[in-house]
């Protein structure tokens, strides 16, 4: 049986993207997903039996395996530049072992 | 003055841009659509000796990474992120001389179509200050229309530069999928994104996508054809071009002041030589084109923002753990509006509703893009007003999301995004004081088409260099 989709579902999932919502968030997500729902049955209506999905717009190749050449480097201080906790060239995390 | 004259004016660039620099600080607290200004001053001590953009002062959505300049989205989670590289586009226009003034607002994470989620507060509309924008490259739009600069630089997912540039009265153009390098633009949904921009007349679009087009390595959807010379081959001559008007979007047009005037601009097409059709599409696929949107949209884009965490940049908040404090960080980080798209998102990749609902989307958008390009075996352009009315009052909620006013006539010019069609809305007349545009899409790779069309329809409203009175 498929798991309702109330407040608690919705909320469940934000954990699971590493965020809270407030209960009347929670709410809003519930009401926007009937509406939602309602124009899921408009995608379902469309009969795509042997279609391919299209994940880009166009076929044409554009990536290519580029030489095995350092490029485009960084240094350490540039990669931790924008860290609001370092020390020593480390992320500073709370500590896992207490 | 045009782009091309600003560039031969040597002697006015300097105080051009600290004009330009100045007049967006003054109307900021009426139209709040910068995010950081940038002093001009470091980049005129540079400036080239020639280049197609010389000393002409420019924006930039701020989701373009430049390097030591804040570049937040729009979102409170980026607000303290200074980039260490510019973005491909920031390096081409300093090498044509442009000068960059601001960074410009947009909603969080360009995930919108109104500029009212930007963590710093809604942009406001210039030509009538209780309407909004339309976003989300809104910030962009505003500033080329209230004439603080005469490009701007946006992006465009669904309809984020065509949109906005309808409810501003300026020319929004978004290229062919491919053809202005994404390096260095903060994602939204990678197979939809393009980069675009804002000018007040074709001739300037047309110098503009000279300046930003060309093949990047470090974007591996950027296009290997070579950039023709789009203002050496402006020609408004409309004998023998062949224009279909979107017949679902006419339709659906909820208001006849719309339809009236974009008919009579047909009419006008007409009498200059163009041979004016119509075409259908399948109504099944036009009521399916916003979820399929929504969907796409959504799942590539909370995978894309998986690595917002506060942690290795952004804003941080406390936590006991690890988890904790990027459960913190992008819970205070993000907008309500960003959680909710990612909730729906993360919902559509489960895995037991992938098929049932992203795949089924993915061939969704194929089925339409193939009937976009049926059209385009007939006609040079689709063609159709940019939205249904001028741009909504920044209280107004009212909108039936399941009426083909909105899930068609509102929601049409999304199909550039899923075939990477070049498409620009070009301002078209007024309703009640405010502008509303036309949107014109063409062949991949036919922009040249596409800016000869623009400039009759610019010719035959006189709409060239209109600029918003901020009152």
């Amino acid at each position: 049986m498929e798991e309702k989709k109330d407040a608690a579902y919705f909320k469940r999932l934000a954990h699971q993207l590493m965020f809270d919502l407030s209960d009347a968030e929670a709410e809003d997500i519930v009401k926007e997903f009937d509406t939602l729902g309602r124009q899921l049955t408009l995608l379902d209506a469309v009969d795509t039996e042997g279609v391919e999905p299209m994940v880009y717009p166009f076929e044409e190749e554009t990536s290519f395996i580029r030489a095995d050449e350092v490029s485009n480097v960084i240094s350490q201080d540039e990669a931790l530049a924008n860290v609001d906790k370092k020390l020593e060239g480390h992320f500073v995390l709370p500590k896992v072992v207490k | 003055m045009m782009i091309a004259e600003m560039a031969k004016d040597t002697a006015g660039a300097e105080k051009r841009c600290e004009a330009a620099y100045a007049k967006a600080q003054a109307l900021q607290p009426k139209l709040n659509d910068v995010i950081t200004f940038v002093d001009p001053k470091e980049q005129l001590a540079k400036l080239p000796a020639e280049g197609l953009m010389r000393g002409v002062p420019v924006a930039l959505k701020d989701n373009v990474c430049t390097k030591g300049i804040r570049t937040t989205a729009g979102s409170r989670i980026l607000e303290n992120y200074v980039p260490i590289y510019n973005a491909n586009i920031v390096d081409r226009l300093a090498a044509a001389g442009a000068v960059t003034i601001a960074k410009a607002s947009m909603d969080e994470l360009a995930m919108g179509g109104t500029n009212l989620t930007c963590f710093q507060g809604p942009v406001y509309n210039p030509w009538d200050q209780t309407r909004m924008s339309g976003g989300s490259s809104g910030g962009s739009a505003v500033l080329v229309a209230s004439g603080v600069v005469p490009m701007a630089i946006g992006s465009d997912t669904g309809d984020s530069i065509r949109k906005p540039a309808s409810f501003c009265g300026v020319v929004g153009v978004k290229p062919s999928y491919g053809r202005i390098s994404r390096y260095g633009i903060i994602p939204y949904a990678s197979s939809l994104d393009h980069v675009g921009y804002f000018t007040r007349s074709i001739e300037d679009a047309c110098v503009a996508l000279k300046v930003l087009a060309g093949r990047d390595d470090r974007d591996m959807t950027s296009s290997n054809r070579p950039v023709p010379d789009y203002p050496a081959l402006l020609n408004s001559d409309l004998h023998g071009r062949k224009i279909a008007v979107f017949k679902n979007v006419i339709d659906a047009l909820p208001n006849p002041e719309t339809k009236k005037m974009f008919l009579d601009l047909m009419a006008k097409l007409q009498e200059r030589g163009a041979e004016i059709g119509e075409f259908e599409f399948r109504d099944d696929l036009m009521k399916a084109m916003l979820p399929t949107y929504y969907l796409i949209a959504n799942c590539e884009a909370t995978a894309n923002h998986s690595n917002l965490d506060g942690i290795r940049f952004g804003v941080r908040q406390d936590g006991a753990s690890m988890e904790e404090i990027m459960t913190n960080s992008r819970t205070k980080g993000f907008g309500p509006l960003i959680r909710k798209r990612f909730v729906i998102g993360s919902y559509g990749l489960f895995q037991e509703n992938q098929d049932r609902l992203f795949r089924k989307a993915q061939k969704v958008r194929r089925l339409i893009v193939d009937q976009a390009y049926e059209c385009f075996r007939d006609y040079d352009c689709l063609i159709a007003p940019a939205s249904a009315d001028i741009a909504p009052r920044i209280d107004d909620a009212s909108r039936d999301q399941l009426s083909d006013g909105y899930l068609i006539a509102e929601n049409h010019m999304v199909i550039g995004n899923f075939g990477g069609f070049p498409s620009m809305s070009v301002p078209m007349g007024f309703e009640q004081g405010c502008p509303i545009g036309v949107n014109l899409t063409c062949r991949p790779f036919e922009e040249s088409v596409m800016f000869g069309l623009g400039k009759a329809v610019e010719e035959i409203t006189g709409y060239r260099d209109l600029t918003a009175e901020v009152k």
